[in-house]
């Protein structure tokens, strides 16, 4: 997102939630934003928008490496964890990783209370607490969900504002991703994801039949659940039914 | 305290940065610590937006103002992350730019300026 507004820099924070979603706000006229979309949705600022909004990938280090071996890294005071160590100085583990990495997820966890008042009317065609992929285009927004990314094998060919749309589980992290390549069939096999043109998609990677890495531009996307992507684009399309 | 809910096998991997990538979650403790109420402008609403469900947090995540960027490979190389650290990566008009997604479940919001451009990522 770009956080300037009439030419002027705006300063933004997470002040609360809407729709069990977090919610932006700036400094300087107070205005609500959605995080998601970077709309303005109460405040001075309504109608303004923060676009273009970039995607936020989800992969580990060695995959932002192979993606580009230039890249940049940001690292502010906070506590984090690599390689079993703790690291930074700020806050406490307990807020951020560490305490649900040693524990891993809660598999009969719910919704926290606290979220239920903010949710709008909710769509009821999936569980509220479903994971999958939301993309969105100029103008269509679909919804896919892991269960049916995992039926197809992990890796298949989609359509997507009239473009093919590779929709796959990252064989290395298990996030679900959205790339634009021209190919018609897909599977997963070797901790990769093969083309039928022979181009294979590796550490989040597009590389061609002859190996050579290839640009790869992916739709605006975001792993989510049902009930996010669904508030946040109600009507939504979801992928098989 | 932490509001956790179901990964499946994706915990594995990255269940700890999932836990916040849309909101779905946020540390029961922080709602203990309210001190700070957001100020509110008295509107205008965007159709259908009901200030009537917005919960405010009390201010307790603090954005992340990037001052300085370096480069991954040299963090990696010292030891300052692994290979599997979790990270989310974005692009800037400089760089295509790594976050930490251990400190990114904190501050939810990061800004800076690169390329001669400002930026900013939400997780």
């Amino acid at each position: 997102m770009v956080p300037d507004i009439d030419g002027k820099l705006h300063h933004f924070s997470n002040v609360g939630l809407y729709d069990g979603l977090f919610v932006m706000q700036d400094g300087e006229t107070k205005t609500l934003w959605n995080h998601i979309t970077g709309e303005a949705m109460y405040g001075p600022l309504v109608g303004h928008n923060l676009g273009p909004v970039r995607n936020l990938l989800q992969m580990h280090v060695k995959q932002a490496l192979a993606m580009d071996s230039k890249m940049q890294v940001a690292i502010s005071d906070r506590i984090y964890f690599a390689g079993g160590r703790q690291l930074g100085s700020a806050g406490s583990p307990g807020a951020g990783g560490a305490a649900s990495r040693a524990s891993g997820p809660n598999p009969n966890a719910e919704m926290s209370a606290r979220f239920i008042p903010t949710l709008g009317k909710e769509d009821p065609r999936r569980p509220r607490m479903e994971l999958g992929l939301g993309v969105w285009t100029g103008a269509t927004r679909r919804y896919y969900p892991m269960e049916r990314i995992r039926e197809r094998g992990g890796a298949f060919m989609d359509q997507l504002g009239g473009r093919q749309v590779l929709i796959y589980i990252d064989p290395e992290t298990y996030t679900p991703a959205a790339m634009f390549v021209n190919a018609s069939s897909a599977k997963v096999e070797d901790n990769e994801v093969r083309l039928n043109n022979r181009s294979v998609v590796r550490s989040g990677v597009l590389f061609d039949h002859g190996g050579k890495r290839q640009t790869a531009e992916r739709p605006q996307q975001v792993f989510t659940r049902w009930y996010g992507f669904a508030l946040t684009f109600p009507g939504c399309e979801v992928f098989g039914q | 305290m932490l509001t956790r809910h179901s990964f499946g096998r994706f915990g594995k991997a990255l269940g700890p940065m999932l836990m916040l990538a849309l909101g779905a979650s946020y540390a029961a403790v922080a709602f203990a610590q309210v001190n700070a109420p957001a100020q509110l402008p008295n509107g205008p609403a965007k159709p259908g937006f009901d200030i009537a469900r917005f919960s405010d947090n009390g201010g307790i995540f603090k954005t992340f103002n990037v001052q300085q960027t370096e480069p991954l490979q040299k963090v990696l190389e010292e030891g300052r992350v692994a290979g599997d650290t979790p990270v989310l990566v974005t692009e800037t008009a400089g760089s295509k730019l790594a976050l930490l997604t251990d400190q990114m479940v904190f501050h939810h919001l990061a800004q800076g300026r690169a390329g001669g451009k400002d930026w900013m990522a939400a997780f």
